[in-house]
C-alpha cells in the first residue's frame, strides 16, 4: 500500500514538474504574437506593444483564484500604466459575455481579450488557471507564473519593476 | 690661518660642485626615462586602441555575416518550405474603406480554413494608407482550386457586415498572387470585395 503510495506521488510530482516546464520554456523566448478581440470591440495585437512591458494574464470565470488576483492586477496596471507598462487579460470561456458580467463586477480598468478558441492559450502552453506571463520591452518572455497564491503580487510587483528600469 | 682654512673648505668644495655635477647630469637622465616611459605609455594605448577598433571591426563583420546568414536561411526556408512552381500568395488591400471598416479576414481553400486574421486599428489604417498585407502563403498543386474569402468589420452606418467573396484559381506551373481588394462602391453606397490576379 506504501509503495502504490509513494509511485502515485512520484507520478504526482513528476506531472507537475512537467507542466511546469512546459509553461517556463517559453521563458527567455520571444513571445509568440497574437491578435484577439478585446471588451472594448478593437482588436489588440500583441506585437503592437514592442517597446512596453507586458503582462498577459490568462483567466477564467469558473477560476477562484483569477477572481482574487484581478483586482490586484487591476491597480498595478492603473499604478503602472503610464510609464510604460499594459496587461492584457486573456479570457479563455467559451461564451465571453460571461466574462464581460465578470469584468464589470469587479470593475477592472486593463483591456480583457478573449480566446474562446483557445488558440492562445495553447500558444503559451497554459494549462493551469490563472497563468501570468512578463513580457519584457524587446518582446521576450522573462516570467512565467502558474496559478495564484496570495503573495504572489509581490513577485509581480518587483518584476515589473524591475523590467521598467531595464 | 687663512690658508688652513681654505685648505678645509677646498674639499668641501670640491664635494659640493662634483655633488651639483652629479645632479646636472642625472636631472636630464630622469626626464629622459619620463619621456621615454611616456612614449611607451602611449604606444601602448595605441596599440590597444588599434587592437580595440580591429575587434570591433572583427565583430561588425561577424554581424554583418550572421545578418547575411539568417537572410540566406530564410530565403532557403521559403524556397524549400513554399517552392516557386506550387507557390500562391494572398494579399489584402483597400482603397478609401469608406463604407467599410476591416475587423477580420478568414480564407478557406478547396473548403478548408487556412488563415483568419484580425486586424488591429492601426493595420487598418496602414492598409488605407496604401499598405498591403500578405495574409498566407500556401502551396497549391496545379489545377483547379476554389478560394473563398470572408470579409467581416463594419459596414455602412456602423452595423456589422460579413460579406464573402468567391473565386476559382487555375493554378499553373509557377507562382501564383492573388489581391483581395476592397474598395467602395459609390454609387450603391456599399464596399465592394474583389480577387484579382497579379500578372
Amino acid at each position: 500500500m506504501m509503495k502504490i503510495r509513494k509511485i502515485l506521488t512520484g507520478l504526482a510530482l513528476a506531472a507537475f514538474a512537467a507542466s511546469s516546464l512546459a509553461a517556463s520554456g517559453l521563458t527567455g523566448r520571444p513571445a509568440p504574437d497574437f491578435a484577439l478581440k478585446s471588451s472594448t470591440g478593437e482588436n489588440l495585437r500583441l506585437s503592437e506593444y514592442r517597446g512596453d512591458v507586458v503582462m498577459i494574464n490568462f483567466w477564467a470565470t469558473w477560476c477562484g483564484p483569477c477572481r482574487q488576483e484581478m483586482p490586484l492586477l487591476d491597480e498595478l496596471y492603473t499604478r503602472y500604466e503610464r510609464v510604460g507598462f499594459n496587461l492584457l487579460g486573456v479570457n479563455i470561456d467559451d461564451d465571453s459575455s460571461r466574462a464581460m458580467n465578470m469584468i464589470h463586477e469587479l470593475g477592472v480598468n486593463f483591456p480583457v481579450l478573449f480566446d474562446s478558441r483557445k488558440e492562445v492559450s495553447k500558444l503559451y502552453d497554459v494549462d493551469a488557471m490563472p497563468v501570468t506571463v512578463l513580457v519584457d520591452r524587446e518582446g521576450n518572455v522573462r516570467f512565467v507564473h502558474q496559478g495564484y497564491k496570495p503573495g504572489y503580487e509581490e513577485k509581480y510587483l518587483d518584476q515589473v519593476r524591475s523590467l521598467l528600469r531595464e | 690661518m687663512t690658508l688652513v682654512k681654505t685648505l678645509c673648505f677646498a674639499p668641501a668644495l670640491l664635494l659640493i660642485s662634483s655633488a651639483a655635477t652629479i645632479a646636472q647630469e642625472s636631472a636630464p637622465m630622469d626626464a629622459d626615462a619620463a619621456i621615454a616611459e611616456a612614449t611607451t605609455v602611449a604606444a601602448a594605448e595605441s596599440e590597444s586602441r588599434d587592437k580595440f577598433r580591429a575587434l570591433d571591426n572583427d565583430v561588425q563583420s561577424l554581424k554583418k555575416e550572421v545578418l547575411d546568414l539568417n537572410r540566406d536561411l530564410f530565403l532557403l526556408e521559403e524556397e524549400l518550405l513554399f517552392p516557386a512552381n506550387s507557390q500562391v500568395a494572398f494579399f489584402i488591400s483597400m482603397d478609401v474603406g469608406e463604407y467599410f471598416k476591416l475587423d477580420s479576414v478568414s480564407l478557406k481553400v478547396d473548403g478548408k480554413e487556412v488563415a483568419n486574421y484580425l486586424y488591429t486599428d492601426r493595420e487598418v489604417d496602414a492598409l488605407l494608407r496604401g499598405g498591403v498585407h500578405r495574409v498566407h502563403m500556401a502551396n497549391l498543386k496545379t489545377g483547379e482550386h476554389e478560394l473563398i474569402a470572408i470579409f467581416t468589420g463594419q459596414g455602412p452606418h456602423t452595423r456589422d457586415y460579413r460579406r464573402g467573396a468567391t473565386v476559382q484559381i487555375d493554378k499553373g506551373i509557377g507562382a501564383k498572387y492573388l489581391e483581395l481588394e476592397i474598395t467602395d462602391r459609390v454609387k450603391k453606397q456599399q464596399p465592394e470585395f474583389e480577387i484579382k490576379e497579379w500578372e
